[in-house]
């Protein structure tokens, strides 16, 4: 019994030496933080990995929160979300906290997201890194799709009444399907009671899990870097990446550091322009639902409108849906899209560099077009600019098998 | 950093572009001017609500306390001043007419306005209620919303002020039903600049400590 | 050589600390205040004050023997309106209470006496037995049918068998150990009693 001796050898206190041996606390602390070595050179793009979990954490707390002063009832949805605002204490702002966090959310993620594409994060042997990252997208944008239905505003009822319409345009099973996501003839309190249920518990559990796995990927195949350069071809006698550095304290302080900038530039929002200028939360969603009135414009949240662009684009109803979901889906086969060797955008040739600007205007052009009321203009833009968005994963195909890259450098710079 | 700096001003930069510019009301909006802190105007607002508003209209997220609490009024002075005596401090402020009365006489329920601020924003309310004309039949029409089912209540006010008078009673009730659409706003905007100011200190300390650590970095 | 290096000469460890412990610090009063709006929520909300408000209970109906209730902060607050007999028994029966001058038991300072009450005739009293927390039924006569031999007229609690007298003081060797809570109230008027609020100073007591 009193025979364990090598807990005091390995200079570890004794509480945590009686932990680790039943649980691997030093070893998983050493993998993931302590040893994980990453590159040195990570830059300003690199924050938003840590910053977004820091929002799914913010998102978690205070949505647990407003559960707890929410009703998700015809009734009584919209009024409970003023008496969030008004009577319980702080309820402001831990509904504007939630509410600004949604938007705060997409950023981070659209951020994190132009980083990969960027240095070519999602290239060999980070394709699955990649996928589940989609993957989070892909849950993340239900989230928030489901979310929004919550407050029982005119926004909230005629936003969901539109997309869920979407599936009704799939060809045979559309009508019956629609009607299936409603569970009543229009959106009602039915519906209202399982997007409740799936936004405060499927999701956010799928979330957290993708999250994990999504770590678990990354920290397996080691991080990538602006150079695009893999840290791990070159070790020391002791087995270090010559260019890695510790995650801790390194980029722990430095992403600290980064989420203390973010807090900063989240606080201007959360206190001095919640509505985000009507963008964040829409003015329309001041009003009860109404299934009898329709508002004169029905807008997506921002985050949502360059894929709704794309959706009134198509002239055709089917088709329109169809493109939509593959403006999302077909993010997914990019690690199979780009053939070329190099990954980083500072070592590609010109024709990436040209697609993915033309790729980046046209995301924002969309997303500003799917804001404003469809005229005929808007719409042939629309047109124009969601040929632009496919335009780049229909042609890296070819430009990318034998583009002209210059010397990518042995070590990170 | 000067990169960080400019991503971080065009992702702010939207918020300064508001969407309800694009309002398309058939008059330009006059800009109301109001200010919520403005705690006379807000109590002169909220007796001309009562007296004017408050027949066929409704706060139904605010009650009597609460106005009292965030107007600098005490209990009895709000009852006394907003209600006649007629409520309790702790009720909703509510219609005095009853349900339904509203569409009988003028065919259109008369909406409640707690929300009607940050639903329409104040330069919306503040130019409605200047906007009422007599048109070609000589009947009391609004520029702002054509045909609306409101009878013109401040028209005694109007006949009997100077233009500059009647933009002030204008202004007071935009502003009590701005206070109305939120009213923790004060609160929020005074907390705002503290928070702000403490995370400028921590990010101070965690810039030297980033620093300090990376000496360790050769590059 | 790797690309960390602490050895170097001009690491200053003495300022590595101060500032990782002034950042720890700082760090902390700022965790400190993020809780306050997630605690603070928890508090009774506005709409919870308002119904939690102090209730009137208009007494000028209640016929001498009665009782009425009134619903205070989600509670049943009983007013007895007692007569001459029930005062009387009062102050013959308590060699059997177990705290007859209400030492241990919540009442505001101007309802500790012997009637526990501002105004004897009127008794106002938290419906809920300090047991467990179920509501006691009303018993006031003397040998009601329903109760047991020699019952002299009060409260008693069906859950346990806790029986109270007419002034909610609780009898011996029943599992309640304290009397019944006696709200804040006053006097409104002759005939109104407000529940929920000590007297006004100056007003009628």
């Amino acid at each position: 019994m009193s025979n364990q001796t090598n807990e005091s050898s390995s200079g570890k206190s004794s509480l945590l030496g009686w932990f680790d041996e039943r649980y691997p606390v030093s070893s998983t602390w050493n993998k993931h933080v302590g040893e994980y070595y990453a590159p040195k050179n990570f830059n300003f793009w690199y924050f938003f990995g840590s910053l977004a979990l820091i929002v799914l954490v913010n998102q978690i707390v205070t949505g647990i929160w407003l559960t707890m002063s929410y009703q998700p009832s015809n009734a009584e949805a919209f009024n409970s979300v003023e008496y969030i605002m008004r009577d319980v204490e702080w309820g402001w702002l831990l509904r504007y906290l939630h509410s600004t966090g949604a938007s705060a959310f997409f950023i981070v993620i659209y951020l994190h997201m132009m980083r990969a594409l960027l240095y070519g994060s999602y290239k060999k042997p980070r394709e699955l890194v990649w996928v589940i990252g989609m993957l989070l997208f892909l849950v993340l944008m239900g989230e928030a799709f489901m979310g929004y239905l919550l407050p029982w505003g005119q926004m909230s009822f005629w936003g969901a009444q539109v997309i869920i319409s979407l599936f009704g345009a799939i060809p045979v099973i559309g009508p019956d399907l629609a009607l299936w996501i409603r569970g009543d003839f229009v959106i009602s309190e039915v519906t209202l009671n399982r997007f409740f249920a799936i936004h405060v518990i499927a999701f956010p559990l799928l979330l957290v899990i993708l999250v994990f796995m999504h770590l678990v990927a990354l920290h397996h195949v080691g991080s990538n870097n602006p150079d695009g350069v893999e840290i791990k071809k070159l070790k020391d006698d002791k087995g270090i990446p010559l260019d890695g550095i510790r995650f801790h304290p390194y980029y722990s302080v430095k992403d600290a550091m980064g989420a203390v900038f973010f807090f900063i530039l989240f606080a201007l929002v959360l206190f001095y322009a919640p509505e985000g200028g009507g963008y964040f939360i829409e003015a329309p969603n001041f009003e009860p639902a109404n299934p009898l009135k329709t508002p004169d414009h029905i807008v997506p949240v921002w985050y949502f409108t360059p894929f709704y662009a794309i959706l009134r684009a198509v002239p055709d109803k089917f088709l329109g849906v169809v493109a939509m979901g593959a403006a999302v889906v077909i993010l997914f086969a990019l690690p199979w899209l780009d053939r070329c060797k190099v990954k980083s955008i500072r070592y590609r040739g010109n024709s990436y560099k040209v697609l993915l600007t033309i790729l980046v205007i046209s995301f924002f052009v969309l997303g500003f077009l799917g804001t404003q009321p469809s005229t005929p203009l808007y719409t042939k833009l629309a047109q124009i600019f969601t040929a632009l968005y496919f335009m780049f994963f229909l042609v890296l195909p070819f430009t990318s098998a034998n583009e002209k890259t210059k010397p990518v450098p042995e070590r990170v710079t | 950093m000067k990169k960080v700096l400019w991503i971080a001003s065009l992702l702010l930069l939207p918020l300064t572009m508001n969407v309800q510019a694009a309002g398309g009301y058939s008059i330009e909006l006059e800009s109301a001017n109001n200010n919520i802190r403005d705690q006379e105007s807000l109590k002169r607002g909220a007796v001309l609500f009562s007296n004017y508003c408050m027949a066929c209209h409704s706060l139904k997220y605010m009650r009597y306390n609460r106005v009292a609490r965030d107007l600098g009024w005490t209990d009895e002075e709000v009852i006394a001043d907003m209600s006649h005596g007629l409520n309790s401090v702790t009720e909703y402020v509510m219609a005095r007419m009853e349900d339904g009365v509203a569409r009988a006489v003028l065919g259109s329920d008369a909406p409640d306005l707690s929300l009607m601020a940050r639903l329409k924003g104040d330069d919306y309310i503040y130019t409605f209620l200047r906007a009422y004309h007599l048109d070609d039949k000589g009947e009391w029409d609004n520029k702002v919303l054509k045909g609306t089912a409101m009878p013109n209540v401040l028209e005694g006010i109007e006949r009997h002020a100077s233009p500059e008078e009647y933009a002030t009673v204008a202004r007071d009730i935009t502003n009590f039903l701005a206070y109305a659409g939120e009213p923790s706003k004060v609160e929020r905007l005074d907390l705002g600049w503290k928070v702000i100011a403490f995370l400028l200190v921590l990010l101070l300390l965690l810039y030297l400590l980033k620093r300090e650590y990376w000496r360790d970095i050769k590059h | 050589m790797s690309t960390e290096d602490q050895t170097s000469t001009d690491v200053n460890l003495t300022r590595r600390k101060v500032l990782t412990g002034a950042t720890g610090v700082v760090g902390a009063i700022g965790a400190g205040f993020m809780a306050v709006p997630f605690i603070g929520s928890w508090m009774p909300s506005e709409r919870a004050k308002a119904a939690g408000a102090p209730v009137d209970a208009d007494v000028s109906q209640l016929q001498p023997g009665q009782m009425l209730t009134v619903s205070w902060r989600g509670k049943p607050v009983w007013v007895v309106r007692r007569t001459p007999e029930m005062l009387k028994m009062l102050a013959e029966n308590v060699t059997e209470l177990r705290d007859p001058d209400s030492n241990e038991s919540d009442q505001p300072d101007y309802a500790k006496n012997s009637f526990r009450s501002v105004n004897e005739e009127f008794l106002v009293v938290v419906g809920i037995c300090t047991h467990l927390g179920c509501a006691p039924l009303y018993r006031p006569a003397v040998g009601s049918p329903d109760m047991q031999e020699g019952w002299k007229g009060g409260f008693f609690c069906p859950c346990h068998g806790s029986s109270f007298d007419l002034a909610g003081r609780v009898v011996k060797s029943v599992p309640a150990p304290i009397n019944l809570e006696i709200p804040p109230y006053h006097f409104r008027t002759e005939s109104v009693i407000r529940v929920g609020e000590d007297p006004v100073e100056g007003g009628v007591a």
